[in-house]
């Protein structure tokens, strides 16, 4: 389409010296015209000054000459329209620093706007349903908590969310925050580490005023409750928590609660909190498994344009045994290294430079590990499990190590029935069938095997 | 246009803004002009090559106000070999004549109207920080080595300055090695720009001894760095630099305190003999002995093998381009160092032992 300029810089060629086309004209180009308005690119800012006040008129004539109806023109530093850019986005950390002091100059120059932080709800926005991937990892607990979006402070009323660091709770609990006040704005939600709830509760007695606690805390129409374990032994914020959860619930108001292990597993805590909890149920966040992880990273290349190869995914999905985090981490360390290489992201792969990370190297456990790993787990001597015991308990350990050698390992039936000194191995097939079949029902044998997958790679 | 200068101060201001003067063949001929504008008894003198641009300002006893251009590198040349003295310069229509007690010399110029414009900083929204001149210069050399010359990348071409957790951190990196250096920390303001390495060196060869700071403005289109009387004016690098934080290893799965001489000795020494294979060199951990093995092998020449003895936890073994280590080693500023070593194929980690504000990384090479 921009023929033209050639023609425009063959005229202007012939009307300047030599060196002047050369220093000034020869590497400019021209981006497009609109309303009249020609934009055309240049190499640096020195050039972007030079060139309008040596050449602007002969360019506007030329352009002209060359069947365009141009009245005006800009110039502009090529590749620049994003780089270099006054931003008055505030990031999070001048939130954190807001109370002491504004900064003198908070100019940003980057690409990327900082990650907005709302400073009442403590809602990030860009945690969302939308970028949300779901997998049969999650998908109980995102079913539920678009539940609690359709009908908060109803049936689902606590929601508490648990599972592995990493696997996306706050991710979870803050779209349905942004989510309930994209519904509704006017709705008072407030999200908040269960460490920041302890602070604010010490700060008020210290300083002898609760009203700010009170001012913060009460009213509230939503409540989000992130990383609740931390809670651990510290009774006074328990019971206060305890007050604002008994008032929230009766009186029919949300409350989310995110923690890494069930309620009766955190020490200490008061045995009727904890029943309440979950008496809407708990809902768990697993690992994800190799196509929850692959989709988790396609999802991620497609929603920020990222050329990687379908095996580069799959290497990734493979190898990170850890959580979402881990994966995400990985997944953009391969890109930058491929940006630097000037390499696809496979390419890299194939070059050996990938596996640099610990979540990556943790990538060996074996047949016998695995077998150990489940015995202690279900607290039984190596050779019981291995017997031919029908016993349900011991049929199950010994079901649930044959899942894990071919899910973790990939071992054949066959293979795994001789690391397991069966002779038939039908009894392989049946046995992970049965386990399939029960992970769908069971939750506590899936949250089992979650811990177990984990504990393997140790 | 008349002015008087001291000759000792015009020759040394001379010196600097005539290097990136260019010589006047295949470009355009006022490149190689310097711009000399005298106002209100101060002397001006620029110099620009169309990426940045050096700005000198002179004291001056007596002066008309006026500007002309003359060529750089003669005017340079010419009064660095006058007389200690007051030089006087005057100029009529496009010709300056320099005076000196019986010297005197007339020079032909162009007029100033034919230099190009400069841009303005806008000081007033820019990002400043001051750096105490030894750090800058420390910090800029260290980290200027591991940039690269292969134009087909820009943006590796520069320096990056970014700031995180409130620090001002520069890096630059090849794609090979990597160096990263924490200039100041508790900073509040927020910088990522790519600056040329170019303009590095420039500034790096511009600082004379009364320096005492450096200081940085980051304007939105422009850097600008301020030593003394001297200004030098630079475009930024386009592009974005890649999000190198990820590529520094947390941990090593070896650690070595060495000596930086016994290293540099030993590195030395293999890189005789690795010439033929592009300065490939082995390093080798053995924790049972207690020793790195340094090693070269010519097929043509013979080999060559040094010991060093240290406490060593794992045994490892890494090819390296010698070039890339020398560089890393000749940049520390402590004599005991810390080389962290993960596998063969694992980016390797040189840092001093105690100072913690650099870290050059080196990607080996397959052995």
């Amino acid at each position: 389409m921009f023929d033209v300029w050639k023609n425009v810089l063959e005229s202007l060629k012939q009307q300047i010296s030599h060196e002047k086309f050369v220093t000034y004209l020869q590497k400019t180009s021209l981006e497009n015209v609109e309303d009249g308005v020609a934009k055309i690119g240049v190499q640096n800012i020195f050039m972007q000054i030079n060139v309008r006040k040596n050449f602007d008129t002969l360019i506007i004539k030329a352009l002209n000459d060359n069947g365009l109806k141009v009245k005006s023109t800009e110039y502009v530093v090529q590749n620049n329209t994003n780089r270099v850019r006054k931003s008055r986005e505030v990031s999070i950390k001048d939130i954190i620093n807001n109370t002491k002091q504004k900064p003198k100059n908070n100019r940003i120059i980057e690409n990327n706007p900082p990650i907005r932080l709302s400073l009442s709800t403590g809602l990030i926005p860009e945690y969302t349903f939308d970028n949300f991937v779901v997998g049969t990892n999650n998908d109980v607990a995102v079913f539920t908590a678009k539940a609690v979006v359709d009908d908060p402070g109803g049936k689902r009323n606590p929601f508490f969310l648990y599972g592995k660091s990493g696997v996306g709770k706050t991710h979870l609990v803050q779209a349905i925050g942004n989510e309930l006040l994209k519904k509704n704005p006017k709705l008072k939600i407030l999200y908040t580490p269960i460490n920041r709830f302890y602070a604010d509760f010490i700060d008020s007695i210290k300083s002898k005023k609760p009203e700010a606690f009170s001012k913060k805390y009460n009213h509230l129409d939503v409540l989000i409750v992130d990383d609740f374990q931390m809670i651990i032994g510290k009774e006074k914020s328990q019971e206060e928590f305890f007050n604002l959860f008994n008032e929230m619930y009766l009186s029919k108001r949300q409350v989310i609660v995110t923690s890494d292990r069930l309620p009766d597993e955190i020490k200490d805590l008061d045995v009727r909190l904890s029943s309440r909890l979950t008496q809407a149920g708990a809902f768990d966040i697993q690992l994800p498994s190799f196509e929850d992880k692959c989709a988790i990273l396609q999802a991620k290349a497609e929603f920020n344009n990222h050329e990687i190869e379908r095996e580069a995914i799959e290497y990734i999905a493979e190898n990170v045994k850890t959580n979402i985090r881990d994966l995400n981490s990985e997944y953009e360390k391969l890109l930058t290294f491929a940006e630097l290489r000037n390499m696809t992201p496979l390419e890299i792969i194939n070059s050996g430079y990938a596996n640099s990370s610990p979540s990556v190297r943790r990538n060996s456990t074996t047949p016998k590990k695995i077998i150990d790993k489940v015995a202690k787990y279900y607290e039984m001597p190596v050779s019981t499990m291995l017997s031919k015991s029908r016993v349900a308990h011991i049929k199950n350990a010994r079901q649930v190590a044959m899942y894990l050698m071919q899910n973790e390992l990939g071992l054949s039936t066959t293979k795994t029935a001789r690391e397991l000194g069966l002779k038939d191995h039908t009894t392989v097939m049946n046995g992970v069938k049965r386990i399939n079949n029960e992970m769908k029902m069971n939750f506590k044998l899936r949250e089992e095997i979650g811990t177990l997958r984990e504990s393997i790679y140790d | 246009m008349e002015v008087n200068v001291d000759q000792g101060k015009l020759a040394k201001a001379l010196a600097i803004v005539s290097k990136i003067a260019t010589n006047g063949k295949a470009t355009l001929p006022i490149l190689s002009n310097v711009l000399i504008k005298v106002l209100d008894s101060k002397v001006t003198l620029t110099t620009t090559n169309l990426d940045m641009a050096v700005v000198d300002y002179l004291p001056t006893s007596k002066s008309k106000n006026g500007e002309i251009t003359v060529p750089a590198r003669l005017l340079a040349d010419f009064v660095a070999n006058l007389p200690k003295g007051e030089v006087k310069i005057s100029a009529k229509d496009t010709k300056i004549t320099v005076t000196s007690g019986k010297y005197k010399s007339v020079m032909n110029g162009s007029d100033a109207s034919d230099f190009p414009e400069l841009p303005e900083l806008n000081e007033k929204d820019s990002v400043i920080y001051k750096i105490p001149v030894e750090d800058f210069k420390e910090s800029m050399s260290s980290v200027k080595i591991a940039a690269s010359n292969d134009t087909t990348r820009p943006a590796l071409t520069g320096v990056y300055f970014n700031t995180a957790d409130e620090s001002l951190f520069v890096a630059a990196t090849d794609g090979y090695r990597l160096a990263e250096k924490k200039i100041i920390s508790g900073v509040s303001s927020e910088v990522k720009a790519i600056v040329p390495a170019n303009t590095i060196t420039e500034v790096l060869s511009s600082i004379s001894e009364e320096v005492e700071e450096v200081e940085i403005l980051f304007d939105e289109s422009e850097v600008c760095f301020r030593l003394g009387e001297i200004e030098i004016t630079s475009k930024y690098i386009d592009g974005s630099f890649p999000d190198y934080r990820k590529l520094i290893p947390e941990k090593s799965d070896v650690d070595l305190i060495l000596q930086k001489s016994d290293v540099l000795r030993v590195t030395k020494l293999a890189a005789l003999f690795a010439r033929e294979v592009g300065g490939s060199i082995i390093l080798e951990t053995s924790a049972s002995e207690g020793v790195l093995k340094v090693s070269s092998v010519a097929n043509e020449y013979g080999e060559n093998v040094s010991e060093l003895n240290t406490e060593v936890s794992g045994d490892i073994k890494v090819v390296f381009n010698s070039r890339y280590l020398l560089d890393a080693l000749n940049v520390l500023s402590e004599e005991e160092i810390k080389i962290g070593i993960s596998g063969s194929l694992q980016p390797v980690k040189i840092e001093n032992s105690k100072q913690n504000d650099y870290v050059h990384i080196v990607m080996p090479l397959k052995g």
